[in-house]
């Protein structure tokens, strides 16, 4: 690399230059800053400062963020002080190097300085311009920064308050920008971490000790498999793919110790009060004592903040290189310099031994899991020698970032005679620390013990005039994972201090803006506020003014805040006040956001279509906040690891938004990343108590909430307790089915005798026809022979499949013509024998398992092709794992007993009053493809059941297999083209796609030819005729009318399934490949009598199934909670089969669900 | 009987691609791993947010949760595959100027999404197009500036095609 031909710098900490910008011999010009872009923009305004000060192009300006080698330390971005602190030097610089250009300019054109002027990259006079690129020709210049250099004055500007396009968009909306997520590094493995149970917890004696075992040899065969590194907690898996780590560290053996109860945080309020803190005084000013004492009206008021997630869109990542003692990260972190110095102290490397290589990541907002995955990557990479990249899952970014922190606000304040606010006693509460880095407390490497930090004080001081004013801060250590997020302390501080004097104001019967400018001194302040109600069209009045028509109530709310960053006393960022205009609806407590105006004084804006942006997203993001984020936690940890358990704001939550940029050009420009969130809380919470005299002291303002609150009860926080206890049904029918086995097989498996067995045979090889192994390999499809006979993820058609029966476990056998352990040695007669009378060749019972009860029915001649196609598979030896099976039935002679109860090895006879394919379609169903084996239910011995029962449902592996024979709760009626569309392509459209067990069987019937699988059609539509005009059957399906009930429901479960499984599961104006081809209305799952397939479904998910395209459904099983999953299998079934009962046993369908 | 899986063909962009992937591999692993293309991104893995959207023949899909083998013959068209940044797709036009992004994570599914909203209504109203994106999740809060640019970018589409 040359050296450039202008460079200033600084004395870093370190004592190292640091450099801040430097100019290169083309005349491109970069500028250094400590500080990062978390999405804001950044970049373009830095970039855009740089341009002014030395007039150039801001094409010309390139901008290095964050990267520890070249760029200085300056603290975290954070509270909105990278435009007022960060951008200072970089300013400071770009005035030194233009002074140094115009020393160059003067000497080269023999012209006085003044002389000069500096436009487009050209310098000169009127009489010669040269490009500044001519000027750098000579030795290169270095030179310390001057932080006395005069810059210009902001009356010259002409790029700075102006529009500037974003710098970075255009890649960005290309594909070509490289995020963390996007850095590929040569010979890069992929780990996957495995978190503690203890999810999102940070402090206690149990951190970094709770694991107690893992089975690494359970796993060490698995495709792709590299390593698995543990270190106390930290445990992670690296393998050559993505997708394969994450395979594995989900199928890895791991045992944990239980962790300490957390204390009930849905109590937010009693649980900060009783947990220890440090007092720590803010202000304390006039006789606070004395005031309260002689107040005409003291309130004492508490209000409450929920804990926050981030909600980064992208689950955090990075990439770490260890090589020789080094170790290079690429990161998406807020703050390299602390990043570096935590890996540091996690490899135990000096700092110089480090490199944060810092790319943008999505946006953070505060502290989220950016820098704990840096750690998990060098751990990873050191242990095996390899790049190694990480992603966290959505769940891990969900469950384990630093939330924004609970806050509880208690305060108590009065009036004067005349209605003044004389005086305030406010104490919040902050539970909360830095975040420490999670690698060097699941290794072990820093104390876990609880540390308080000092964030909590922002904003802390209201706005406005109180003679006697005391507050305080309790800085207490986190119960969970909690640390700055957008706002910090200020937004639930503002919250408080709104709020109240809201509430003051209404005391003193005044109007809420009035009260408030008449408590305003700063002039700025008080312009802001005025210009806000006016634009707003603030109808001044006393609160609440209680406006209705019906059940709907309409309010008007303000707020106000300078947001104030910082350790105490701070710096005040912008200032920003909103004006809340709300609906309400009495009956729901649904409050719905009309328009919000925004107004904010944040001095000169340097890019003020960024400030703007800033604005929107502040008022959207904190919206989101208010209405109904809420994050909950149970006794072990945090449980809200997905987007509909935990929603943000959507398109369709927008109100309409006015935003009013203060005109301030002369003042210093102020930071905007923040101070357009802080009112927001407040102002609608004022709105909503103007519309309805109901004060919200706690958030969020979900209709459940708001609705209880007009109701005056307690207010309700996330979903409602599960209200499923019924008695755990099944374990009893278990118990039953047993103990008629035991009595009923005892006795008659008495005496019997194994059958002969059939002596081994040289295999049979290459005897038959073409055709004839051909037409066997179309049965050995129809029967889905290796469905049973290969076992998950396991060589096809040895078997080793486990077959749960109401017995015990059996184990399917090895079907491939290896003769000592599959069917090589088996003579066509030993093989006919276990096909039809289910004797196996050593004379040995079969299990009923084994569908021989239904292959019996098969012709000979089909038989022979199907051993046929068997001895023409490749042998593969594999021993069949033995069954375990309750006695008596594992005495395999007891299925001689069973059989002569319930076996009748009659072929099949043809109904000669049926036609040709009617009896094509009996033969296969019922025949070699064993329809009835799942689909009819089987009696206390196993035995299917016959007659009216015959193919009228039954379960198999936790899955509903639904009738066939027209008796299940279906909402239509099966015709022959829709079990032809089953069959055929996966799906019914009208029914139902195959999942579970039934995905690999309509796999399997690809092989057939589809007259066969017209002619199984045909014989199941007849099994459902009941006589009805079904011409409307082949009419196209209104999905938008089927899936309207599920838009309307309302209530928390409704809002569950909306935003976690809306995007697929119901209808928008945009056809998806990816969406349910089944609309649930119709879905046999949510009809069905038990919940089981819906809740397997949610828990497993769906393989791909259909053609020409294949669909899959994502199991929910690691994202929802139990409650959660409970939650949504009650509201499809009340929604969308209101005619039938609600199901019993949901809560012990999961518990099976969720069993290994 | 099951096969081990066959090596898995598609067209991606234009271009005629063979992959021999692991089962269970999902489609957004393949197109960043093994292709490359980063334009669509890994936001939750449950087609919940639409950060990874991708077309597939034509209609938009959530390669989260789409197996690999499912666009199998099919054709793919990702970010990349629209326009560049000196050649932009309307649509991308559209985003850029409206500088209707933030951090722009999810620019990718917002543009995807759009490209398959105008496909399906060229001139959406307001509730329509708010509907349309209502499972594309953007925490920054740039919704106002993202409804600016579809409407927009209607624009541009009703341009190109008259």
């Amino acid at each position: 690399m040359t050296r450039p031909a202008i460079t200033i710098w600084r004395h870093g900490q370190a004592g190292t230059p640091e450099p801040l910008l430097d100019i290169a011999a083309d005349g491109r010009v970069t500028g250094y800053t400590g500080h990062v872009d978390l999405g804001t923009g950044l970049r373009t305004a830095m970039a855009q400062i740089v341009a002014e000060e030395l007039d150039i192009a801001p094409g010309q300006v390139s901008m290095v963020m964050g990267d520890t080698a070249s760029t200085p330390d300056q603290g975290p971005t954070i509270a909105s002080e990278s435009i007022q602190i960060a951008a200072v030097p970089l300013r400071q610089a770009a005035a030194q190097a233009r002074a140094v250009i115009a020393g160059l300019a003067s000497a080269r054109l023999n012209a006085g300085i003044d002389d000069l002027d500096l436009r487009d990259g050209m310098i000169g006079t009127d009489a010669a311009r040269l490009p500044i690129a001519d000027l750098l020709t000579g030795p290169p210049v270095s030179l310390q920064l001057d932080p006395d250099t005069a810059v210009k004055p902001a009356s010259d500007y002409h790029l700075v308050g102006r529009h500037l396009p974003r710098v970075d968009l255009a890649g960005k909306a290309t594909g070509a920008w490289t995020y963390v997520h996007d850095v590929a590094v040569p010979g890069m493995l992929h780990g996957h971490v495995i978190r503690p149970p203890y999810a999102g917890r940070d402090s206690g004696p149990f951190i970094g000790r709770s694991l107690i075992e893992v089975d690494e040899d359970a796993v060490s065969g698995m495709a792709g498999f590299v390593a698995l590194v543990r270190k106390g907690d930290f445990l992670g898996v690296v393998a050559e793919r993505e997708g394969q780590a994450r395979a594995i560290a989900e199928a890895l053996p791991v045992r944990w110790a239980t962790p300490p109860d957390l204390p009930d945080l849905s109590d937010i309020p009693g649980t900060l009060r009783d947990l220890p803190s440090e007092k720590r005084m803010l202000a304390d000013r006039g006789d606070v004592d004395g005031a309260l004492e002689r107040a005409a009206t003291t309130l004492t008021r508490s209000y409450a903040w929920p804990w926050n997630l981030h909600g980064s869109i992208g689950p955090s990542c990075a990439v770490a290189d260890w090589r020789e003692g080094r170790v290079t990260i690429w990161s998406g972190t807020q703050n390299p310099h602390m990043l570096r110095a935590d890996i540091a102290r996690l490899m135990d490397l000096p700092e110089t031994a480090v490199d944060i290589v810092r790319h943008e990541a999505a946006g953070c907002f505060g502290r989220n899991c950016a820098d704990d995955v840096c750690g998990d990557a060098a751990l990873l990479s050191r242990a095996t020698g390899r790049p190694v990249r990480v992603q966290l899952t959505r769940e891990q970014e969900h469950l384990w970032e630093p939330k924004g922190a609970a806050q509880l606000m208690d305060v108590t304040g009065g009036l004067d005679a005349n209605g003044n606010f004389d005086v305030y006693d406010f104490e919040t509460r902050y539970p909360s620390n830095r975040g420490p880095n999670l690698a060097l407390l699941l290794t072990g490497a820093i104390d876990p013990a609880p540390q308080p930090c000092d964030m909590g004080d922002r904003t802390a001081i209201p706005p406005y005039r109180i003679p006697n004013l005391r507050a305080a801060v309790h800085d207490m250590a986190p119960i969970v994972r909690a640390s700055w997020f957008r706002g910090v302390s200020a937004m639930p501080n503002t919250f408080a201090h709104e709020c109240f004097i809201d509430e003051l104001a209404a005391e003193a019967g005044e109007d809420p803006v009035a009260y408030r400018l008449r408590h305003v001194d700063d002039p700025r302040t008080a312009d802001l506020i005025r210009r806000t109600a006016e634009d707003g069209g603030w109808q001044p009045g006393r609160a609440p003014r209680l406006t209705r028509q019906g059940q709907i109530a309409t309010g008007q709310g303000f707020a106000h805040a300078t947001y104030v960053h910082g350790a105490f006393p701070g710096v005040a960022a912008a200032q920003a006040a909103w004006m809340a205009e709300v609906t309400v609806n009495r009956d729901t407590g649904e409050v719905i956001l009309d328009r919000i105006t925004v107004a904010q004084d944040h001095g000169l804006a340097i890019n003020p279509e960024g400030v703007r942006h800033q604005i929107h997203g502040n008022v959207v993001q904190s919206i989101s906040r208010a209405m109904g984020e809420d994050t909950r936690f149970d006794r072990t940890g945090a449980r809200d690891a997905e987007w509909g358990s935990y929603p943000i704001a959507r398109f369709e939550d927008l109100p309409e938004i006015r935003a009013i940029l203060m005109e301030r050009p002369e003042e210093p420009p102020l930071g905007v990343g923040e101070s357009a969130s802080v009112p927001s809380a407040a102002a609608i919470a004022n709105a909503i108590f103007d519309a309805t005299g109901v004060r919200m002291r706690e958030l969020p303002f979900t209709p459940e909430r708001v609705k209880a609150a007009l109701d005056g009860q307690p207010l309700p926080r996330g979903l409602p307790a599960p209200a499923d206890t019924a008695p755990p049904r099944w374990r009893r029918l278990a118990t039953g089915v047993g103990a008629a086995l035991a009595g009923g097989l005892m006795a008659s498996a008495v005496g019997l005798a194994i059958r002969a067995e059939i002596p081994r045979v040289p295999r049979p090889d290459n005897i038959w026809s073409a055709e004839t192994v051909e037409r066997g390999r179309q049965l050995f499809a129809a029967g889905a022979c290796a469905v049973c006979h290969t076992a998950e993820g396991g060589v096809p058609l040895v078997g080793g499949r486990p077959m749960e029966t109401p017995f015990g476990t059996v184990y399917s056998t090895n079907l491939t013509p290896d003769p000592d352990t599959g069917l090589g040695a088996w003579s066509y007669p030993a093989f006919a024998r276990a096909m039809r009378e289910g004797v196996s060749r050593d004379g040995s019972h079969l299990y009923p398992a084994f569908p021989y009860t239904a292959f019996a029915k098969m012709t000979d001649s089909d038989l022979q092709a199907l051993y046929a196609y068997i001895q023409s598979l490749d042998p593969v030896q594999a021993d069949t794992p033995p069954a375990s099976m309750i006695a008596p039935v594992n005495l395999r002679p007891s299925m001689a007993a069973w059989n002569a109860l319930y076996h009748d090895a009659t072929p099949f006879t043809p109904d000669r009053a049926q036609s040709e394919l009617w009896n094509r379609g009996a033969y296969l169903v019922e025949g070699v493809g064993h329809c009835a084996a799942c689909h009819s239910p089987r009696n206390a011995l196993g035995a299917e059941r016959g007659g009216a029962a015959h193919l009228s449902g039954g379960m198999v592996d936790g899955w509903l297999a639904p009738a066939l024979n027209g008796t299940g709760p279906a909402p239509l009626d099966w015709t022959e083209a829709d079990f032809l569309a089953y069959l055929r392509d996966g799906v019914s459209p009208r029914h139902g796609a195959a999942g579970g067990p039934m995905a690999p069987v309509v796999a399997e019937l690809a092989a057939l030819p589809e007259t066969d699988l017209r002619a199984m059609a045909h014989y199941l539509a007849s099994l459902n005729d009941t006589g009805k005009d079904r011409s409307d059957a082949a009419a196209p399906l209104d999905a938008l009318a089927l899936d309207q009930p599920l838009e309307m429901a309302t209530g928390p479960a409704a809002r569950l399934f909306r935003a976690s499984c809306g995007a697929c599961h119901i209808t928008g104006p945009v056809p998806s490949a990816t969406a349910a081809r089944v609309p649930l209305a119709l879905s046999s799952a949510v009809h069905a009598d038990r919940p089981d397939s819906v809740i397997r479904a949610v828990i497993d998910g769906l393989p791909a199934v259909g053609r020409p395209d294949p669909r899959a459904m994502p199991g929910f099983g690691s994202a929802l909670t139990d409650d959660h999953i409970a939650a949504l299998a009650r509201f499809l079934r009340q929604t969308l089969a209101p005619d039938k009962p609600a199901w019993d046993g949901i809560t012990e369908a999961i518990g099976r669900a969720r069993q290994p | 009987m099951p096969e081990a899986p066959a090596p898995l063909s598609l067209t991606v962009n234009d271009a005629a691609v063979t992959l021999d992937l692991p089962q269970g591999t999902t489609l957004l692993e393949a197109l960043r791993a093994d292709l490359g293309l980063h334009g669509p991104k890994y936001g939750c893995g449950y087609g919940q947010c639409g950060a990874c959207s991708v077309l597939v023949d034509g209609q938009v899909a959530r390669a989260c949760v789409m197996p690999a083998s499912a666009a199998s013959g099919r054709a793919v068209t990702t970010l990349e595959g629209l326009g560049r940044a000196d050649s932009p797709h309307p649509v991308q036009r559209a985003f850029i100027e409206a500088e209707a992004a933030q951090c722009g994570y999810c620019l990718n599914g917002m543009i995807l999404q759009t490209v398959a909203l105008l496909q399906a209504v060229p001139d959406p109203d307001e509730a329509t197009i708010r509907r349309a994106l209502r499972h594309n999740l953007c925490r920054c809060g740039t919704h106002i500036e993202i409804l600016k640019a579809v409407r927009l970018a209607a624009r541009y589409m009703a341009e190109q095609t008259s």
